[in-house]
């Protein structure tokens, strides 16, 4: 076990926009990895208890959930994005890892899951309005 | 990193390297599970049309449930395998890195069973509905 307190201000302290990527990209497919886990287990209630199925469904109806929906949307279209990012420069184009390309890269994903994710927030939001506040 | 050209090498067929390309063979392919699976079922449907009834309806289309099947196995290995390459920043000798990746594949081995058996088995009937 090597000291998590060097790693850890060593994500801080090293700046750069790779290390930015880098971050958002395991921030992201951490955070998807613990809903995902969470929800194969409450899913296969179906099959093994039904009635709890219900009730976990019942939480994810909450507002807490419904915004943090939103969000785990956007961290999808993130990952998904970026991940195609490094998927295309590792195994076609060794060399766009080159400064200039890899830094505009980044920006470009960036703006791009944003850019997908505004409608389906749009739509998301709208269900929030209509069932928690306009007594759905 | 040196400006300008970058080095490419030959990597060599350890175990690390076929992680790492597993992330990337699973990234790929799970392009077309996730985003369809993601814009239906929290965009398109809603939570708040998601019931046992309706998992009970899409399930009568079997291809239903070969693709949620190979969404639940592509994203599922391919987060385990993520969350594998995060942990071997942090743990270093090769016999905690052992029991690491032996966790991890109880844990994997356990839901991935629980989530096919919940595909196959269907939605049990409920008491009284
Ligand atoms: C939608 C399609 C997806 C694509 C194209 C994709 C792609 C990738 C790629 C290429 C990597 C390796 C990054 C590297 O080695 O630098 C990676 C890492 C990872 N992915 Fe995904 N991914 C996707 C979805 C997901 C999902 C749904 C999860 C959650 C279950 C997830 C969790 C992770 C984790 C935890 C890592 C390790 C992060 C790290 O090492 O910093 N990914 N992904």
């Amino acid at each position: 076990m090597s000291d998590p307190k060097t790693t850890f201000t060593g994500y801080a302290r090293y700046r750069a926009t790779g290390q930015l990527a880098f971050l958002l990209h395991r921030i992201t497919g951490l955070g998807i990895l613990l809903f995902l886990l969470i929800h194969i287990v409450d899913t296969s209630f179906v099959y093994f208890a039904p009635e709890l199925y219900d009730h976990a469904i019942q939480i994810y109806r909450s507002l807490p959930f419904m915004i943090g929906e939103i969000f785990l949307v956007w961290a999808v279209f993130y990952h998904g994005f970026n991940g195609l990012r490094i998927i295309i420069f590792d195994l076609w184009k060794p060399e766009w890892w080159e400064k200039d390309i890899a830094v505009k890269s980044v920006y470009w994903v960036l703006v791009l899951s944003i850019l997908a994710w505004l409608p389906a927030a749009f739509i998301m939001g709208k269900a929030v309005i209509e069932n928690h506040f306009l007594g759905g | 990193m040196a400006e300008g050209k970058v080095r490419t090498v030959q990597p060599v067929a350890t175990s690390e390297a076929r992680w790492w390309l597993w992330l990337r063979i699973t990234g790929v392919l799970m392009v077309l599970f996730v985003f369809p699976h993601v814009i239906i079922k929290d965009v398109i449907v809603g939570v708040h049309n998601i019931d046992t009834e309706y998992v009970a309806q899409v399930w009568e289309n079997v291809l239903v449930r070969v693709f949620d099947f190979l969404l639940l196995f592509t994203t599922f290995t391919h987060g385990m395998v993520g969350l594998r390459q995060v942990l071997m920043d942090f743990v270093h000798s090769p016999s905690g890195r052992k029991t690491t990746t032996w966790i991890l594949a109880v844990i994997w081995f356990v839901v991935t069973v629980m989530g096919t058996m919940a595909i196959i088995g269907g939605v049990s009937l409920q008491p009284g509905a």
